[in-house]
Order: structure tokens, then C-alpha cells, then sequence
């Protein structure tokens, strides 16, 4: 018992320790009030924006765009990764538009996509979903193009039909692969949501938290940085327990390794 | 691939796969000029030709050269102070276990976290200039090539180690000559997703609170309707990102020569 607690404090004691830095700092103005609001006041603050809903009807919107983008990308790039791994000819049409488009910052078509899918959620969604498509389908497609040859013509050897191969060899193999690309994609998906709502929208959290720092509530806006962090954290940890228990015969990637 | 796909499917020629390359992309190119001449499409989808024209001409005036070397700047700075800072931790947490311990709980915390978010409470305090853009690229940039750093670092095969301490390497030597060159692989991976990140936030920024840039540009184009010149600036943002990543790929064709390199192309 007590050696538990005091491994859990040798594992967790750095962040008490920020908390502390920042708390100092922010007490003796070291630092601008502005930039670092005492914890005390943020507290409030989220108390405040909990009680009166504000924190909760921004999140749930810009957790639903995020959710929806990050939901059609996983179908469409999925599909993409395992037709292009499968098909010759799906390869060589859609390749070069993977390797080539993938280092450049999609976010940049965002007024384009205002134009065509109006100012409110849906624009957000398309955007978030052709980010977060890249690296699905590139890790979808590396994943089904990895399994070894061995363990198919093994199945194949055993009277594997071709969709016993597929449901029971090539995915269970690219399934590692598939959910690093999801790894990779969930921050992405948040980023776009975030910074699309602060460029032209009147509701999501990336809306509160410019609205609130332009207002000059430090304290509020932080309340807002803090719902961001606590659904980028919870959701990347849902991720992780769900990748472990798909891939039960796998450990590890409990961090993300080298996407 | 399964084998007996292979055996159907004789490999395509290199001339036919690039030939079926620009199938799709040369199929929109054609349908979006037609279309844009013959007037079937609103007009925010300026026919390609014009965008062409348009950027040819604000090349030659040098008034996107202008944008871009102000945008240029600060995803260039923020990737050098955050590349820099996450490599150093990163390599230094990866063979020293109390660093390690530390940085890992409030990395793992905030590392889900997009980073952005605090860029409207940088630009109170900072102002709208280069400065808080460059914290926000920095803070970007810090956390892949950190963690890349660390897991390139510790995972070096402890018999190197031994065998190079049992010849008489000092940990200076050590770690010079065994496990920088072995950490190198994931540390040049971090700084390729760093790279494509500082790109990422650096037209985000630009395009929230700016008064030049690329990313800048986009958004007074957009609202004076001068829709060709948004598009000339999509196209030299795409250019940067691309022509960066390309360049971080033959650096590392060049750091890794003789080594064996792994997977390339697409693959981030």
C-alpha cells in the first residue's frame, strides 16, 4: 500500500511541480497575470463556465464536428488504404495524390471550403476530414502492404478463401498499423476544429476561449483551454484503450512511437 | 497483396503508373477549366489558367516572395527553437532515466493537447507580431521531436553500448559515436511530422490574427473576393510544405548514407 503511493508520487510528482511553478509565478507576478491567471482564478473560472453551460454547449459542438470528420475519415480512408494496398490500378491512380499532398497544409483551403460548404459546421467537418484522411489511409496502406507473405500463403495453403485471407489474416496484420494512423489523426482532427471555429464562427471552443482572450478574461479563456486539453486527453487515452484491447496479442504504444 | 493476385497482375511499368498518376488530377484540372470558361461554377473556382496567370505576375512583382519569406520566417524560427529544445531534451530524457521521469507525466499530459489553442492568450500578451506565432511553432514542433528523440535514444541496442564502454569510450564518445548516429533515424522522423506541424500552425496563425503572411493573404483575398489571389496563395503554401518535406528526405538520404533506411515516400 504505501509502496504503491509511493511509486505514484515518484511517477506524478512533476506535475504538482509545474502546477506549483506556475502558481508562484503567477502569485509574485513573475509573469503577466495575463499570460498565467492564478490556478485559483482558472478554477473559478471553469466552475463559472460549468455552471451556466457555456463550457458544456461549446464543447459538445466542437466535439461533434471533430467527431464527425474524424468519423467519416476513418470509413473513407480505411477504404482508400486497403484498395490501394489490393489494387494495382488504385495504387497508381491515387498514390502520387497521397505522396504528394500529404507534407502540405490542407488548413489553407479552408476559405475555399467556406465557399462551398458555408460558413457553419459542415465546411469544418470536410476540412477535418480531408486532414485527418492523409494519414489514415497512408498507415491503412503501409499496415495491408506489411503483412507477411508467409502468414497468406499459410492461410491460403489451409483452404483460406480469399475473404477468410482478408477478415483474418491481412487486416488482423495492418490493424497495428490502421490504429497508429488513427493516433496520429485524433490531435489533427482537434487542431482543425480549434482554429477553424476561431477564424469565422460564433459557437465551439475555439470560439470561447479568442472571444474570451479578446475580452480580456484570461482566467476564462484558460477554462476553455483547459475543456480542450481535458477532451485531447481523454479521448487519445479511449484511443489507446481501445487499440489495446482490438489488438490484444500486441502490447505497448502506450506513447506514440515514430507515426 | 496476396499471392494469387500476383500471379494474375504482371507489375505495371514504371511509363503506365505514372501515366495512371495523372489520370485524376489532370481529369479535375480539365473539368475545372472547362467548366470555369464556360461558366457552369460559382466563382469562387477561379479557372486554373487565371490562377496560373495570377501567380506568375505576383511573382514577378515580388509580392509573394514578400509573404512568403515573412511566413518562411517564423515557421522556419519556431521549428529551429522547438526542433532544437526537443531534440536536446529528448535525446538527454533518453539516456538519463530522472529526466526521462520527469518530462514523461506532464509530456503525456499535454501532448493530446492541440497546442494552438493557447495562441489567442500568446497574442494578448505578446502581441499580434512574429513573436507569439513563433511561441505557438515552438510549442508545435517541441512534442515530435521530443518524443521521437527519446524513443530514438533509448532504444539503442544496449550491446552497442557495452561493447564500445568495454573498448574504453568515454560517455562523451559513447554518445557521439553510438548513440547519436543510431538515434538519428527516429530523431530525423520527428523532425519531418515536426516540419509538416510548423506549416500546419503557421498558416492557422496567420490566417487567426496576422497582417501578413501567407496565410494573411488568403484571408484579405477572400474577403475583397479576389479569389485568384487566394489561389495563388494556396499554391505557394502547398509549395513551401511540399518542397520542405522533399528537402528533409535528401537530407536524411544524405545523414543516413549507409545505413539502412526505412520505409520513405508518403509514409510520415
Amino acid at each position: 500500500m504505501a509502496s504503491a503511493v509511493l511509486r505514484a508520487v515518484a511517477r506524478w510528482y512533476p506535475v504538482p511541480l509545474v502546477l506549483a511553478v506556475w502558481e508562484v509565478l503567477s502569485r509574485t507576478g513573475a509573469v503577466s497575470k495575463r499570460l498565467m491567471p492564478s490556478l485559483v482564478e482558472i478554477a473559478a473560472a471553469v466552475g463559472a463556465a460549468m455552471d451556466n453551460g457555456d463550457l458544456l454547449f461549446h464543447a459538445g459542438i466542437s466535439l461533434g464536428r471533430a467527431a464527425a470528420g474524424y468519423a467519416l475519415a476513418i470509413v473513407a480512408g480505411v477504404l482508400l488504404g486497403v484498395a490501394m494496398a489490393r489494387s494495382r490500378l488504385f495504387d497508381a491512380l491515387f498514390e502520387p495524390l497521397f505522396s504528394f499532398g500529404y507534407p502540405v497544409p490542407k488548413i489553407a483551403l479552408y476559405p475555399v471550403f467556406i465557399f462551398a460548404f458555408g460558413l457553419g459546421s459542415l465546411s469544418k467537418v470536410m476540412l477535418i476530414f480531408l486532414e485527418c484522411l492523409y494519414p489514415i489511409t497512408v498507415n491503412a496502406f503501409y499496415g495491408m502492404r506489411g503483412v507477411d507473405r508467409v502468414h497468406v500463403w499459410a492461410a491460403e495453403n489451409m483452404g483460406a478463401t480469399p475473404r477468410q485471407v482478408f477478415w483474418r489474416v491481412l487486416l488482423p496484420g495492418a490493424a497495428p498499423s490502421i490504429f497508429a494512423g488513427l493516433r496520429v489523426a485524433l490531435p489533427i482532427s482537434l487542431i482543425v476544429v480549434i482554429i477553424t471555429e476561431m477564424i469565422g464562427e460564433s459557437r465551439g471552443l475555439g470560439y470561447y476561449i479568442s472571444y474570451a482572450s479578446a475580452s480580456f478574461e484570461y482566467a476564462t479563456a484558460f477554462a476553455g483551454v483547459a475543456a480542450v486539453a481535458v477532451i485531447g486527453f481523454t479521448l487519445d487515452r479511449l484511443l489507446v484503450w481501445l487499440r489495446n484491447r482490438v489488438i490484444f496479442w500486441e502490447r505497448g504504444a502506450a506513447f506514440i512511437g515514430a507515426a | 497483396m496476396s499471392a494469387a493476385a500476383q500471379r494474375r497482375a504482371a507489375p505495371l511499368s514504371r511509363a503506365r503508373r505514372t501515366a495512371l498518376g495523372l489520370v485524376l488530377p489532370l481529369a479535375a484540372l480539365i473539368a475545372w477549366e472547362l467548366s470555369a470558361r464556360i461558366g457552369e461554377v460559382p466563382s469562387y473556382l477561379v479557372a486554373p489558367s487565371a490562377i496560373f496567370a495570377t501567380t506568375w505576375e505576383m511573382l514577378a512583382s515580388g509580392e509573394l516572395w514578400q509573404h512568403t519569406r515573412v511566413s518562411l520566417l517564423r515557421a522556419l524560427g519556431g521549428y529551429a527553437i522547438g526542433g532544437a529544445c526537443g531534440i536536446a531534451m529528448g535525446l538527454l530524457a533518453g539516456i538519463a532515466r530522472p529526466v526521462e521521469r520527469f518530462y514523461d507525466p506532464v509530456v503525456s499530459l499535454t501532448y493530446p493537447v492541440p497546442k494552438i489553442v493557447v495562441l489567442p492568450i500568446l497574442i494578448a500578451w505578446l502581441g499580434a507580431g512574429d513573436a507569439s506565432k513563433i511561441a505557438v511553432i515552438t510549442a508545435a514542433v517541441f512534442y515530435p521531436t521530443f518524443i521521437n528523440s527519446l524513443y530514438g535514444a533509448k532504444g539503442v541496442n544496449r550491446l552497442y553500448v557495452w561493447s564500445a564502454r568495454n573498448m574504453g569510450a568515454g560517455p562523451l564518445r559513447v554518445f557521439a559515436k553510438v548513440i547519436l548516429p543510431a538515434a538519428l533515424p527516429q530523431v530525423l522522423a520527428g523532425l519531418r511530422i515536426g516540419l509538416a506541424l510548423a506549416f500546419i500552425v503557421m498558416v492557422a496563425c496567420e490566417m487567426q490574427n496576422s497582417r501578413s503572411g501567407l496565410g494573411h493573404l488568403i484571408i484579405t483575398a477572400e474577403d475583397s473576393l479576389r479569389f485568384d489571389l487566394m489561389y495563388a496563395a494556396i499554391v505557394a503554401i502547398a509549395i513551401i510544405g511540399f518542397a520542405g518535406d522533399r528537402l528533409l528526405l535528401w537530407l536524411r538520404r544524405r545523414a543516413l548514407a549507409g545505413q539502412a533506411i526505412g520505409k520513405e515516400g508518403a509514409h510520415g
